[in-house]
């Protein structure tokens, strides 16, 4: 019985899209093979990984898919609907903000008779939908119907520490639709990108206007990226908050609590301004826009621009309206606290003291447990300094990644995964103060001082400039550095 | 927390953890184990009648009812109730250790593991060695009970080692293995101390039951990890005791400077200390908290402590135990306030200081260790919900509350009081209320200022209170990932709100503030 319902629901899935065109034509099977770089190596990568995921032709002989499909690829193959042959793609643009990328593929065949799927409208939440695409579990495609349940921003989880607009639907995107088309009345109204563990039949989509934005950012061939304001702005209902900064109480307008050191922004806007209009969009006093009939943050009024371009923005500050216009650009200043896809990671070698810079994918490989004090100092100084103290927070925080053992390094009883406080000396503020302070020592000794708790490893400086090469040697190091 | 049995029932509670709160979804499983553990016990082979009779006129149950604080909900307290061992060391002393004595509202005690109980009193508790001593003035407790004599040092624990404890009305001996001495931090402060470990079937034990050898008492068993139990030897129990007869004891010390194994020989050359590598490399000297003066610095290598020399591990060779870490010295037969004499390396030359103990105080750390004996502080203004930041508030998460309270709260651990800062005051939670619409949502915040002025205690919260700014609170938290300011009406609005919010959630009072 069970098994006769699911054969009527799929039927009903084909014949709907079969009817509505043949938008399966279009999308495309990814094989890709793998290999990130070893964060905790850093020298080295991880062994090569095969994985799957999905993509459609768009204008311009183009393969649209996530970029968390094609991170980190040495080889990317692409299968057109029911053909057995591969044939080799190459990213051309990627966006690790938004999840997006496109590929174009050498072959100019693989592009014959493959329309180009056209985009739609942000649907309509209770509306239906068909994800197409190629998960795991078969080598067929594969489609499901759901509903559009909300539109909401939500945390891109590729990078981590990016808010975008989002679509949270019932159908069950699955490990390998990443990257398939979201499909209603014929047109792409969004590309299939993550889950969420714990919730089951939730699947989330990028809408068009996170891919219109992608797309006419790399319009000029080059990603510049998603604006980045750095506001934090929080709610404004209180009644006592509202007469003290003699605001109207009309339910209007959110308050900045904070802001990021972010220059542009700080030039325009300062604490306890009140954003009554964000662009187009009235500012409700919960800090949400209504945009295309969705209550959604206010932070998407803000992705809607291009980098460089202006928000116009009309604030309540000091019991007076204001007009200003507020320049936005992407911004680099959390990215340790993201996910990192388009370099490998800095490193250096000295004396078998593997020195790497803190980050997320760092803390995210296997370590001490939570709970350590080494372990809550990087979390510490990877999240928290910055926001709480930026004047002494390290630009680039460097930690002890591991120790590659030799004699000159046996009495180290750091084991590694701390945080790097000085050197000779000199506090470490990014990678190159590490080269620096051995590369000018003069003393007999190079001194390394550790976090939390101040702790200290000496190493004799002749002994280590001599046994230098052969532990690079000895363990494969093609190159102390990377920078 | 679950309690224990009922008097009419006595049993004894789950194995004491070490230095952690139980679980309580694990004490099921605990008493089930345990109650296996009931039916297969039985007397050690070999243990003479005599003896076994001699140390049912030594060993006590005691029963103690406390209060147990809700430090999410502060102004609500629950009871809790315990059973544990008391050993008669005196004329009407019982010996027993200080866990579960603290907030305490009724102490019972037993002999025979059986019968009547009687109302005891605590006549002196110190939680920094973990000990308090139980009297009662009913009369007819005291007769056929005998003192037990504390044994001296255990240098080579022979394999004879029982712990006893009373069990449904028969004296239960369980054989324990010696493993080590090493040196832990105490089980209600963080001083360190020698302890003896030892291996042993037993379970539902480390509640001061008696380890001993022969007709001796080796120690009281203060926790168990799994078949680890933790005993603290009866040497530093006596020398506690001695000294607190001789008005000498005022509380434990302890060494208030960190420190590194000198295993690193170019960390000692570069130091200019010549020959074997040997000592530790003192790293960090943070302000003391009683004013006085640091006499050692970062870079000095601690050769020798109290006339021990000490090894490149931190050892040194203790008379009685053998190797252990130096920081026992700071309570082996030394009390706070006492001097040490320190050989140290410093500059390239040797020296000599002298090192006066600093009294370890709970609330000296910018996050008190913990609170005894007072119920939690509160401040409630209009539905905000403050209190001071404190780890006995932080292990409301249960027993891994280091991996599961909030991250940054439990970070503040890190860090070192300061003049302006001496402590945290905490927004814990917001009880929803007209007034306070906009922030129900916010707790877990640390306060920061509130009508401008710098926030470290709820006294200062208090005070504040009374300087509105024209005619509103502010209050802005320590800069984070949280939100950094707040505005609340002043003046009636607070008034009748927190008065409504007293009422709505059935609230005894507005505040709690202990001096």
């Amino acid at each position: 019985m069970v098994k006769k319902l699911i054969v009527i629901l799929m039927s009903a899935v084909w014949l709907a899209a079969g009817r509505a065109g043949e938008p399966e034509k279009s999308v495309i099977q990814i094989m890709v093979f793998v290999q990130p770089p070893s964060w905790e190596t850093p020298w080295r990568s991880e062994p090569v990984r095969r994985q799957g995921g999905s993509g459609f032709v768009i204008k311009g002989k183009r393969v649209m898919t996530n970029a968390h499909v094609v991170s980190w690829a040495r080889e990317i193959l692409v299968r057109r609907y029911q053909d057995a042959h591969p044939y080799v793609a190459e990213v051309e643009y990627i966006g690790h903000d938004c999840d997006l990328a496109v590929l174009k593929v050498g072959d100019e065949r693989f592009f014959e008779n493959l329309p180009a799927l056209e985009f739609g409208e942000l649907p309509k939440v209770r509306s239906s939908v068909v994800t197409y695409g190629y998960p795991a579990g078969g080598e067929e495609i594969s489609y499901t119907r759901g509903v559009v349940s909300r539109v909401e921003m939500e945390v891109f989880s590729h990078i981590g520490n990016r808010q975008l607009l989002t679509v949270q639907t019932d159908a069950a995107i699955n490990p390998g639709n990443s990257g398939g088309p979201v499909i209603q009345e014929d047109h792409v109204v969004g590309v299939a990108f993550q889950g969420m563990p714990g919730l089951e039949n939730t699947g989330f989509f990028i809408p068009p206007p996170v891919i219109e934005h992608f797309l006419a950012d790399i319009a000029n061939n080059h990603y510049d990226g998603f604006p980045y304001t750095g506001i934090r702005m929080a709610p404004l209902q209180n009644p006592a908050y509202r007469r003290r900064l003699k605001l109207p109480d009309n339910d209007l307008g959110a308050r900045v609590d904070a802001l990021l050191p972010i220059p542009s922004t700080c030039k325009v806007l300062k604490e306890d301004d009140v954003i009554l209009r964000a662009g187009a969009f009235p500012v409700a006093s919960d800090g949400t826009i209504l945009y295309q009939g969705n209550r959604v943050s206010a932070g998407v009024a803000f992705q809607l621009v291009q980098a460089g371009e202006s928000v116009p923005l009309q604030i309540w500050r000091d019991g007076q309206q204001q007009d200003v216009s507020l320049p936005v650009y992407p911004y680099s200043g959390d990215r340790a606290t993201g996910y990192q896809h388009d370099a490998l990671p800095r490193y250096y070698v000295y004396g078998g003291l593997v020195f790497t810079a803190l980050s997320l994918d760092f803390m995210r490989t296997q370590g001490r447990a939570p709970g350590d004090p080494a372990h809550n100092e990087l979390l510490y100084e990877l999240y928290y300094h910055r926001l709480e103290n930026p004047a002494t927070a390290r630009p680039e925080p460097v930690v002890l990644a591991t120790i590659l053992p030799d004699a000159v390094n046996a009495n180290v009883a750091n084991r590694g995964r701390a945080l790097v406080n000085q050197i000779n000396g000199l506090r470490i503020e990014k990678l190159e103060d590490v080269i620096r302070a051995f590369e000018t020592n003069t003393n007999a000794f190079d001194v390394v001082g550790f976090l939390p708790n101040h702790s200290v490893e000496c190493l004799d400086r002749v002994e280590t400039a001599k046994a230098n090469a052969g532990i690079l040697k000895n363990y494969g190091v093609t190159k102390d550095r990377r920078l | 927390m679950s309690t224990t049995a009922p008097p009419s029932h006595p049993e004894f509670p789950m194995t004491r953890p070490t230095r952690s709160r139980c679980f309580p979804g694990l004490r099921p499983l605990l008493l089930i184990l345990f109650l296996l553990g009931a039916a297969a016990s039985a007397p050690a082979e070999g243990t003479r009648r005599s003896d076994r009779s001699a140390w049912e006129r030594s060993i006590v149950t005691i029963e103690v009812a406390r209060k147990q604080y809700d430090y999410y909900q502060p102004w609500a307290q629950g009871t809790r109730r315990a059973q544990k061992s008391g050993l008669v060391v005196g004329a009407r002393e019982i010996l027993t250790t200080a866990d579960e004595m603290f907030d305490r509202t009724l102490v019972r005690i037993q002999k025979n593991g059986r019968g009547r109980w009687a109302v005891g009193e605590v006549s002196w508790v110190d939680y920094h060695a973990n000990l308090a001593l139980v009297t009662t003035s009913e009369t007819n407790f005291w007769p056929g009970l005998k003192p037990a004599a504390l044994g001296s040092a255990v240098a080579s624990p022979d394999g004879n080692l029982q712990i006893l404890r009373w069990r449904e009305g028969n004296l239960e001996h369980r054989q324990a293995e010696f493993s080590q001495f090493s040196v832990r931090e105490g089980q209600l402060s963080p001083i360190n101390q020698a302890v003896l470990e030892v291996s042993s079937e037993i379970q539902g034990a480390g509640w001061s039951e008696p380890l001993v050898a022969g007709s001796r008492v080796v120690g009281l068993l203060v926790s168990q990890e799994g078949r680890n139990g933790y005993v603290m030897p009866a040497s530093f129990i006596q020398s506690i005791l001695e000294a607190r007869r001789k008005g000498q004891y005022h509380g434990l010390g302890y060494f208030h400077f960190y420190w590194e194994p000198g295993k690193n020989p170019a960390s000692l050359a570069r130091l200019k200390l010549a020959g074997e590598p040997r000592g530790v490399i003192v790293i960090h000297v943070p302000d003391r908290p009683d004013g006085g003066e640091q006499v050692v610095k970062p870079d000095d290598i601690l050769l020798n402590i109290d006339g021990f020399d000490l090894d490149m591990q931190g050892d040194y060779q203790d008379p009685e135990f053998g190797h252990l870490n130096l920081e026992n010295l700071a309570v082996r037969r030394k009390w706070a306030g006492d001097a040490l004499k320190i050989q140290l390396w410093r500059d390239g030359k040797p020296m000599e200081v002298s090192y006066r103990l600093p009294k370890f105080e709970y609330t000296n750390s910018l996050v008190p260790y913990a609170v005894h004996d007072k119920e939690p502080d509160y401040v409630i203004v209009g539905g905000l919900i403050f209190e001071p930041l404190t780890d006995s508030y932080l292990q409301s998460w249960g027993a891994e509350w280091k991996r599961n309270s909030p991250f940054r709260l439990n970070y503040y651990n890190n860090e070192e009081p300061t003049k302006e800062r001496p402590a945290l005051v905490l927004l814990s939670q917001v009880l929803p209320d007209p007034y306070n619409i906009g922030y129900q949502d916010q707790k877990f915040l640390v306060l920061d200022k509130l009508n401008g002025r710098k926030i470290s205690r709820l006294t200062e919260l208090q005070e504040a209170l009374q300087q509105p700014t024209d005619g509103c609170h502010v209050l802005e938290f320590a800069p984070g990932d949280s939100i950094r300011r707040i505005v609340l009406g002043a003046g009636d609005v607070e008034r009748e709100a927190t008065a409504r919010v007293l009422q709505h959630y059935s609230i005894p009072a507005a505040a709690r503030i202990h001096n």
